[in-house]
C-alpha cells in the first residue's frame, strides 16, 4: 500500500494506527521481527496489521522536489 | 438480565448477557456504530501551507484524529451541522496549530502540535503524524471540532468494533467417541485438547461455530449448538469515549427513540 504519509486510521475497522507506525518502523530497522512488534503495539487484526506493514513513506521523496528544499 | 465483564481496559470491553432478545443488544450495536456522538474536527481554516501536502489532504487526516469527547457544552449534532463552526462558541471547539521547520531538515507534525481550546477536547493520541515539513516549510492552520454521528460520517463513530455472537456450546458424547483427534486437528481456533482419556474444551468462547469438528467425527460423538439468549458483545473504542460511556449513551439514545414512537402512537 504504497501512500505518501501513514494514513491516521486503519482503512477497513478505522482503528488508530498513524501514531504506532513509527514505533513499528524503528524496532523492524533495528532488526525485530514484525509480527511481534505487531502484537506487541496491541495490532491485532490484520486488517489493521497490513496498514503498517504494507506502508512505505513517500513523502520524504516528494520532499526533495519542493521549493524551499 | 446478568451481565458478566470477561475482559476490560481503556479501550475494550468484552462482556457476556444472559438472558436478553437477539433485536434488543441489536439495536444498541447499530446506535453505538451510527449515533452515539463524538467529537471530530470539521472544518480546518489553512492559513499557510507550504508542504507537500494538499490542503485538503490534511483537512482529512485531521478529520480523522480522535478527539476525547464531552457532552455537556457543545450543542447536538443536529442543531450544530449548518452552522458557521468558526463563529459559534456553544458548538464547537477551536484547536490550532503552527509548525515551521528550521533550516536543518525535516520536522514531523504531531497531533500533540495541535493545541486546542478546551483541554477536555483533545486528540486522544500525540504521537500521530498528520504531515511531514521539508527545510523551512511551513503549515498553520485553525480547525473546529463539533460532535457528529457516524451515520454522517465515519470518523464521528465511537467504536472500531462493535460485535457480538451466541454463546457456542460443545456436547461431546464421550460414549461414542474414540478420541481419534480428529476434531482437534480440524478446529481452525483450536478450542479442543486431546488429553489422556477425553477431549476437553479450552475457551467455549473462541469457538465460532463453524461446526468443522461436527464434520470430521465420524461417529457424530460431537455437537455444537449455541445459546439464543446468551450473547458474548465486544466493543473497541476509537479512544473518543470509554467503552463503558458508549453503552450507557446508546441506551439513553434507545429510550430516546421509543419514547418518540410512543408519543406518535399516543397521538
Amino acid at each position: 500500500m504504497i501512500e505518501v504519509i501513514i494514513p491516521v486510521r486503519c482503512f477497513t475497522c478505522g482503528a488508530l494506527i498513524g501514531d504506532k507506525w513509527e514505533d513499528f518502523k524503528r524496532r523492524v530497522d533495528e532488526g525485530e521481527d514484525p509480527g511481534k512488534v505487531l502484537d506487541d503495539l496491541g495490532v491485532k487484526r490484520y486488517c489493521c496489521r497490513r496498514m503498517l506493514l504494507s506502508h512505505i513513506d513517500l513523502i520524504y521523496e516528494a520532499i526533495t522536489f519542493t521549493k524551499p528544499s | 438480565m446478568k451481565i458478566n465483564v470477561l475482559y476490560r481496559d481503556e479501550k475494550i470491553l468484552k462482556i457476556m448477557i444472559e438472558d436478553v432478545r437477539l433485536e434488543y443488544i441489536n439495536s444498541l450495536r447499530r446506535i453505538m456504530i451510527a449515533e452515539v456522538p463524538t467529537m471530530a474536527i470539521e472544518d480546518v481554516l489553512v492559513l499557510d501551507n507550504t508542504s507537500v501536502l494538499y490542503d485538503e489532504i490534511i483537512a482529512h487526516r485531521l478529520g480523522l484524529i480522535p478527539l476525547t469527547t464531552v457532552y455537556d457544552r457543545y450543542g447536538s449534532p443536529e442543531g450544530c451541522a449548518d452552522k458557521e463552526l468558526a463563529s459559534s462558541p456553544e458548538c464547537a471547539v477551536r484547536l490550532y496549530l503552527d509548525v515551521e521547520a528550521g533550516e536543518n531538515g525535516y520536522r514531523i507534525v504531531y497531533s500533540g502540535d495541535l493545541k486546542s481550546e478546551d483541554p477536555d477536547v483533545r486528540p486522544t493520541s500525540d504521537r500521530i503524524p498528520i504531515a511531514v515539513l521539508g527545510r523551512g516549510q511551513r503549515l498553520a492552520l485553525e480547525a473546529y471540532a463539533r460532535l457528529g454521528r457516524g451515520k454522517e460520517h465515519a470518523k464521528w463513530s465511537p467504536v472500531t468494533v462493535a460485535a457480538f455472537k451466541y454463546k457456542p456450546i460443545i456436547n461431546i458424547n464421550e460414549d461414542l467417541c474414540v478420541l481419534c483427534g480428529k476434531c482437534v486437528e480440524v478446529c481452525p481456533r483450536k478450542v479442543l485438547e486431546l488429553k489422556e482419556d477425553k477431549i476437553v474444551v479450552l475457551n467455549v468462547l473462541d469457538c465460532n461455530l463453524c461446526k468443522s469438528c461436527e464434520e470430521a467425527c465420524e461417529f457424530d460423538a460431537i455437537k455444537i449448538s449455541w445459546n439464543e439468549n446468551t450473547l458474548a458483545f465486544t466493543l473497541e473504542s476509537t479512544g473518543a469515549l470509554k467503552p463503558e460511556q458508549i453503552i450507557v449513551e446508546s441506551t439513553n439514545i434507545l429510550e430516546k427513540k421509543l419514547n418518540t414512537l410512543l408519543q406518535f402512537l399516543g397521538d
